[in-house]
């Protein structure tokens, strides 16, 4: 009877001060794993093309994200400027939610001003998915306009994959 | 004419100034009403001085206990803390052992370190928990770094030049399905 007396307060000490394994500094290395479990590679693609014809220009670049953490992309021209942001949110069915801004600040050559239009989207797409991004606008009369370029972009959002290490 | 009662009664008391005094004991001398008034206030006066004062303590000690005697008796109460309960040993351990528990709990949770801002923990199921915890202050601080535009490092892409670019329309978003495979501008 009594050693359980005293068991009892003992056993229940011990579990306290050992009931608490969240409370351990994560391992840094396991930290950055996690994060780059987490991570997202953003594709963002910049083409600049004549009507019906294939690209005469592109520019590429992949960005390393978390989701939720925003990327920005500036594209410079002579009389164009172009913003976008990108956020991927991943939802809890794995897909993945895009919330991208576009802001456009265009110089026309023959006006004295200064144009801007800016769009906002919140789209949801599968990883691998092409979402584009038209900046300057697209025409839906079909109308054919030579020697004029329009600016396509293409944004994909896969799960980052990590290198594997190189076997010897 | 006759004084007042009250002027008799006065100086039956000495309190009839000269050459006041005189005028009434003269009065008093010819007058037999004012005499005989003079003459009962003044035995009045003797008999109060002379007579003792009757003892009022027994009356006095009566209305106390017929106050007694009406109010009830007050019971006598012991007070919760001093009241003696049993319990049983097993239970007094018990009891013991749960305040020693808690005590021991709010020790070590005041003494562990100090949760870092960012705390990542694998869930049972294979996920992965990311927890922000860090005070107001911080907190506010941590939000502003992440909505600062700031923060976010820019990649800029240089269009190519001598290019005549004209925006036909307000700028457009959205998946690829949603544009016609032949893009026309």
């Amino acid at each position: 009877m009594r050693r359980g007396v005293v068991a009892a307060p003992l056993l229940l000490v011990l579990a306290a001060l050992g009931a608490h394994p969240e409370d351990r500094e994560p391992d840094p290395k396991d930290a950055l794993q996690s994060l780059l479990s987490n991570a997202l590679q953003v594709t963002i693609a910049a083409r600049v093309l004549p009507a019906d014809e294939k690209p005469i220009w592109n520019a590429l670049s992949t960005k390393l994200t978390l989701p939720g953490q925003s990327i920005r992309v500036r594209m410079d021209g002579e009389n164009v400027r172009i913003y976008l942001v990108c956020t991927p949110y991943v939802q809890d069915n794995g897909e993945v939610l895009l919330l991208a801004q576009g802001q456009v600040w265009f110089a026309a050559p023959t006006e004295n001003e200064v144009k801007y239009s800016s769009t906002f989207s919140s789209i949801p797409v599968s990883f691998g998915e092409v979402v584009l991004f038209f900046p300057l606008g697209i025409s839906d009369q079909g109308a054919t306009q030579k020697g004029i370029l329009n600016v396509e972009v293409e944004i994909k959002i896969v799960p980052y994959k990590q290198p594997q290490p190189e076997q010897q | 004419m006759c004084p007042d009662r009250h002027l008799i009664s006065a100086y039956l008391d000495g309190e009839i100034e000269s050459p006041w005094d005189k005028a009434v004991a003269e009065h008093l001398a010819s007058c037999q009403s004012c005499r005989l008034l003079y003459n009962k206030l003044a035995e009045a006066s003797r008999a109060l001085r002379e007579e003792p004062l009757a003892d009022w303590r027994a009356p006095m000690e009566r209305v106390h206990l017929a106050l007694r005697s009406r109010t009830p008796p007050r019971q006598s109460q012991t007070s919760v803390w001093e009241r003696r309960v049993s319990v049983p040993l097993p239970l007094a351990a018990l009891a013991a052992a749960l305040v020693l528990f808690l005590g021991v709990t709010f020790v070590a949770t005041q003494l562990r370190p100090k949760i870092g801002l960012v705390r990542i923990t694998k869930a049972p199921a294979g996920g992965t928990e990311i927890q922000i915890s860090a005070p107001i202050s911080e907190l506010e601080t941590l939000l502003k770094s992440v909505g600062a535009e700031d923060s976010t490092r820019e990649d800029v892409i240089l269009l190519p030049k001598n290019v005549r670019l004209l925006p036909v329309g307000e700028p457009r978003m959205g998946k690829a399905a949603e544009f016609p495979k032949v893009k026309t501008w």
